[in-house]
C-alpha cells in the first residue's frame, strides 16, 4: 500500500518539524526553525498527496470512498488539518515558537495511527452517505482549531509565569508575549467553535436521514455536545466578562481534553453508534 | 391626603437613588439577564451531560442490577439517572437556559438595535479620547471643500460617509459590518427556534419499529415500548429484504423492496437502504435490521407429464404435503452440489398401499424426474429463507423547524465571528490659524489587529487626497 508508506514518511517529517522546533527553542536559533516551516510544508504535500493515493487506491480496490472512515484515517486527517491549520498560523503571526507546542501533537497522533489497523476495509452500509464527507471534514477543522487553541493556551500558562516575574530570558523567553498568545488561544476557538457546530449540525441531519432521529443522546453526540458547551462558556466568558490570560487558557485545555474524549475516549471506553470509528 | 404624600414619596424617590433598594422583581429580573447565570447553566449542563454517558441509559433494571449494588441503584433512580435526558431536572435545567437566553435578548437587543440605529455620528471630544485609533492634522483651505474631498475618499476607500454640520465643524461617519452586532442574537433565536422544533416534533410526532416478513403488509404500529398504537392511513408492504456482501464477507447493502399500498393499490413502491429511506405523507421508514422470520423451505412444482402445471408447494423440512389423488410428498435432504450437478433436494413420495420412494431432484435439470415414468413429475425450483426487515418509523413535524434553526445557528455564528462593526470618523474644524482642523479616528468590534491595518490604509489614503 504506497499510501501507508507515504503516511509513515508523514509521520518522520513531523517527528522531524517537532524536534526541529524544540531544538531551535533550545538553542535560541531562528534558522533552526526556518527549517522545520520547510519540513512542515513537505510534510503537508505528502500528506495530501498521501490521502490522495488512498482515496485513488480505495477506488482500485473497487471499494471508493473517501479516506476518513475510521480510526487510522480519522487520525492522519486530523494530523493533516493540525499541521495546515498550524502553518496558517505560523504565517500569520510570523513567529515559529509555536510549532514547538503545535507540532507534537501532529506527530504523536501520528504515532498513535502507525498502531492502527491502516488497511482499506469497504465501507458498512452505515456510512455509505454523502453527509459523511461534510460530518467528518467540518468535525475534525473544529478539532484542529481546538488543537492550536490548546497549545497556544499551555505557552501562555509558560510565559505569564514568566512575565509576572519580569524575567525574559530562557526557552521561555522566546515564546511570543502574553497579549499574542492569547490572542491566539481565542482566535483559533473562534474558527473551531463554528467548524464544531457545523459538524454537530451535519451529524444531527445524518443521523435523521439515516435513523429518523437527529439527536438520541448516544455518548458520541452527548460529547460533542459537552465540547461546544465548554466553548459556548469560554467565549461568553470572553466576551461579555472580560476573561482573558490564565483562566481562558485554563479553559481552552479543558475544552481541548473534553474534545480527545470525544474524539478517542468514547470510541475506546464507552460504547454507542460511533463504535465503528474505533 | 395619603395620595398626596405618596405623590411626594414618589417625587422624592430619586433624590437618593442609590439607598434605594432593588424590588424583588427587579432582582429576579437581573438574575435572569445575567451573563454569569448563562456561564454557570453552560458549565453545569455539560457536568451533568457527563454522568448519562457514563450510566449506560434506557437499559432493562435487571442489567443495571448486575453493575450496582441494591443502595446505588436506589439511589440513582431515584434521581433518574437511568432516563437522564429526560429527568425534570435536566429539562429544569434547560428552561433555565431558555429563560436565561429569552431574557437576555429581551434585555438587550433594543439597546443594541437603538445604538444601531442612531449611531453616534459626531467625533466629540470624549469619544476621540475612547478610541485608540486616531490621527489628526491641519489643511489649508475651506472646511466644505476639504469635508467634500474626504467624503468621496472614505467613499471609495471604506464606506460612504454620513454628513453632520453642527456648531461650525463638519462631522463624517461611516460604518461597515453592522450585521455583525445581530450575529449573537440571530445565534441564541436560532437555539430557541431548535427546541420549539424539538417540542412540535415530540408532541405532535411518534417514533416507532416495525418488523414486517417477506410478503406481508402492515397498517399498525406500536409506540413509546408498546403502550400506544398508531393506526397508518395506508399500509407498507415488504416485498422482499435481501443483503449483498462485499467478496470479504462484510456487508454492503441491506435493501427492503416496500410498497405503499392504499385501499388495495399499490401507490409508491420503493426499495430502500440504511442511508435512504422511504416517505409518504410524513412517515418515514427507515432501513434499520432483519432476520429470519422461521425456517427454510425448499420450492416443489408439480406437472403432469404433458406438461400442465398441477401446484407449487413450499416443503418445511420433513413435513409431508398431500397432493390430490395421489399421495404425499416431503423433503429429506439438501445438497449444495449433488454429484457436481448442483443444489438438489432429495424428497420422498408416499401413496396409499405402496411402498415409499425417494429421490433426489435436480435444481439445473428440471426434467430429470421423467426418468421415473409416474403420473405427477416433480421439480425442485430452490430453497427459500423467509425473512423480515425491520424498520424505524418516524413522524416528526418538528424537523423542518430544526433545520430552520440549524441554517440560522450557523448564519449567526459567522455573523458574530467572521464580521466587525467597523467605524470610521472625520471631524473638521475651523482652526484658530486659519487652516482646517483634521480630526480621523475609528473602531472595530473585534478583530482589531485586522482593523489596525485597514485603518492605516483608510489614513493614508485619507491624508494623500489634495496634497
Amino acid at each position: 500500500m504506497s499510501n501507508v508508506i507515504l503516511f509513515n514518511l508523514t509521520t518522520v517529517l513531523f517527528g522531524v518539524a517537532s524536534a526541529l522546533y524544540l531544538g531551535a527553542l533550545y538553542a535560541k536559533n531562528e534558522k533552526i526553525s526556518a527549517v522545520g516551516t520547510w519540513v512542515c510544508a513537505l510534510a503537508a504535500v505528502v500528506s495530501t498527496a498521501a490521502l490522495g493515493v488512498r482515496w485513488y487506491e480505495s477506488y482500485q480496490m473497487g471499494i471508493g470512498r473517501i479516506p476518513v472512515t475510521n480510526l487510522y484515517e480519522s487520525l492522519v486527517f486530523f494530523a493533516w488539518s493540525v499541521n495546515l491549520f498550524y502553518l496558517i498560523v505560523e504565517r500569520k503571526y510570523r513567529n515559529r515558537t509555536f510549532g514547538a507546542f503545535v507540532m507534537p501533537i501532529a506527530f504523536f497522533t501520528m504515532v498513535f495511527a502507525v498502531y492502527n489497523d491502516s488497511s482499506i476495509q469497504p465501507l458498512v452500509p452505515a456510512l455509505q452517505s454523502y453527509w459523511l464527507h461534510a460530518h467528518v471534514i467540518t468535525c475534525f477543522v473544529g478539532y484542529a482549531g481546538f488543537a492550536v487553541s490548546a497549545g497556544a493556551a499551555l505557552m501562555y500558562l509558560l510565559k505569564s509565569k514568566q512575565e509576572a516575574a519580569k524575567i525574559n530570558e530562557g526557552i521561555v523567553g522566546l515564546l511570543p508575549p502574553c497579549k499574542t498568545l492569547d490572542d491566539l488561544v481565542y482566535r483559533a476557538i473562534i474558527w473551531g467553535f463554528p467548524f464544531l457546530t457545523a459538524g454537530i449540525i451535519t451529524g444531527a441531519a445524518w443521523a435523521n436521514y439515516a435513523w429518523g432521529t437527529y439527536w438520541s443522546w448516544d455518548p458520541k453526540e452527548t460529547w460533542s455536545l459537552i465540547v461546544w458547551l465548554v466553548y459556548a462558556a469560554f467565549l461568553h466568558a470572553r466576551v461579555t466578562r472580560g476573561w482573558y490570560g490564565t483562566r481562558a487558557a485554563i479553559l481552552s485545555i479543558t475544552g481541548f481534553a473534553a474534545t480527545v474524549f470525544c474524539y478517542l475516549g468514547v470510541n475506546l471506553v464507552l460504547s454507542g453508534l460511533h463504535s465503528y470509528g474505533g | 391626603m395619603e395620595t398626596i404624600s405618596e405623590v411626594r414619596i414618589e417625587e422624592a424617590a430619586p433624590v437618593a437613588p442609590a439607598k434605594r433598594t432593588p424590588s424583588p422583581i427587579d432582582q429576579v429580573w437581573d438574575f435572569f439577564i445575567s451573563v454569569k447565570l448563562a456561564i454557570f447553566t453552560l458549565i453545569i449542563l455539560a457536568i451533568a451531560s457527563i454522568f448519562g454517558t457514563i450510566v449506560e441509559q434506557n437499559q432493562p433494571p435487571e442489567k443495571y442490577h448486575q453493575i450496582y449494588e441494591d443502595w446505588a441503584f436506589a439511589l440513582m433512580n431515584r434521581i433518574n439517572l437511568f432516563d437522564m435526558y429526560h429527568s425534570w431536572w435536566f429539562l429544569l435545567l434547560l428552561v433555565l437556559f431558555t429563560v436565561n437566553l429569552t431574557c437576555c435578548t429581551i434585555d438587550r437587543f433594543p439597546k443594541m438595535l437603538r445604538v444601531v440605529r442612531n449611531p453616534r455620528t459626531k467625533l466629540d471630544g470624549n469619544l476621540e479620547k475612547s478610541l485608540s485609533l486616531s490621527d489628526r492634522w491641519k489643511r489649508k483651505g475651506t472646511l466644505s471643500d476639504w469635508a467634500a474631498k474626504y467624503s468621496s475618499t472614505l467613499s471609495a476607500t471604506f464606506a460612504k460617509p454620513k454628513v453632520t454640520e453642527e456648531g461650525g465643524e463638519v462631522h463624517l461617519y461611516a460604518e461597515t459590518g453592522v450585521a455583525s452586532r445581530f450575529g449573537v442574537y440571530v445565534t441564541h433565536l436560532s437555539i430557541i427556534i431548535i427546541f420549539i422544533g424539538a417540542i412540535l416534533g415530540n408532541v405532535f410526532g411518534f417514533k416507532s419499529y416495525v418488523n414486517i416478513t417477506d410478503g406481508e403488509e402492515v397498517s399498525h404500529l406500536d409506540t413509546r415500548g408498546g403502550k400506544e398504537h398508531i393506526n397508518l392511513p395506508f399500509s407498507v408492504r415488504n416485498n422482499r429484504f435481501w443483503l449483498e456482501s462485499y467478496p470479504n464477507g462484510q456487508p454492503r447493502k441491506y435493501a427492503s423492496d416496500l410498497s405503499v399500498m392504499e385501499n388495495g393499490r399499490e401507490v409508491l413502491r420503493k426499495t430502500i437502504t440504511v442511508n435512504d429511506p422511504l416517505q409518504h405523507k410524513g412517515i418515514w421508514f427507515y432501513q434499520s435490521s432483519y432476520g429470519q422470520a422461521g425456517g427454510t423451505t425448499a420450492l416443489v412444482s408439480v406437472r403432469r407429464p404433458d406438461g400442465s402445471p398441477v401446484g407449487a408447494w413450499s416443503l418445511a423440512p420433513d413435513e409431508p404435503i398431500p397432493i390430490d389423488g395421489y399421495g404425499t410428498v416431503r423433503g429429506v435432504n439438501y445438497d449444495r452440489n449433488f454429484q457436481g450437478g448442483g443444489p438438489a433436494l432429495q424428497v420422498v413420495v408416499e401413496k396409499p398401499g405402496k411402498p415409499a420412494e425417494n429421490f433426489w431432484l435436480l435444481q439445473q435439470s428440471p426434467d430429470r424426474d421423467r426418468q421415473r415414468k409416474d403420473t405427477l413429475l416433480f421439480s425442485f425450483g430452490g430453497l427459500n429463507t423467509k425473512m423480515f426487515t425491520g424498520l424505524q418509523v418516524a413522524k416528526d413535524p418538528g424537523v423542518n423547524v430544526v433545520w430552520l434553526g440549524c441554517a440560522l445557528m450557523i448564519i449567526g455564528i459567522a455573523m458574530a465571528f467572521f464580521l466587525s462593526h467597523q467605524r470610521v470618523w472625520v471631524r473638521l474644524a475651523q482652526g484658530q490659524d486659519g487652516r482646517v482642523e483634521v480630526v480621523l479616528a475609528g473602531s472595530a468590534s473585534r478583530n482589531r489587529l485586522a482593523f489596525e491595518k485597514k485603518f492605516e490604509k483608510i489614513q493614508s489614503g485619507v491624508k494623500a487626497v489634495g496634497q
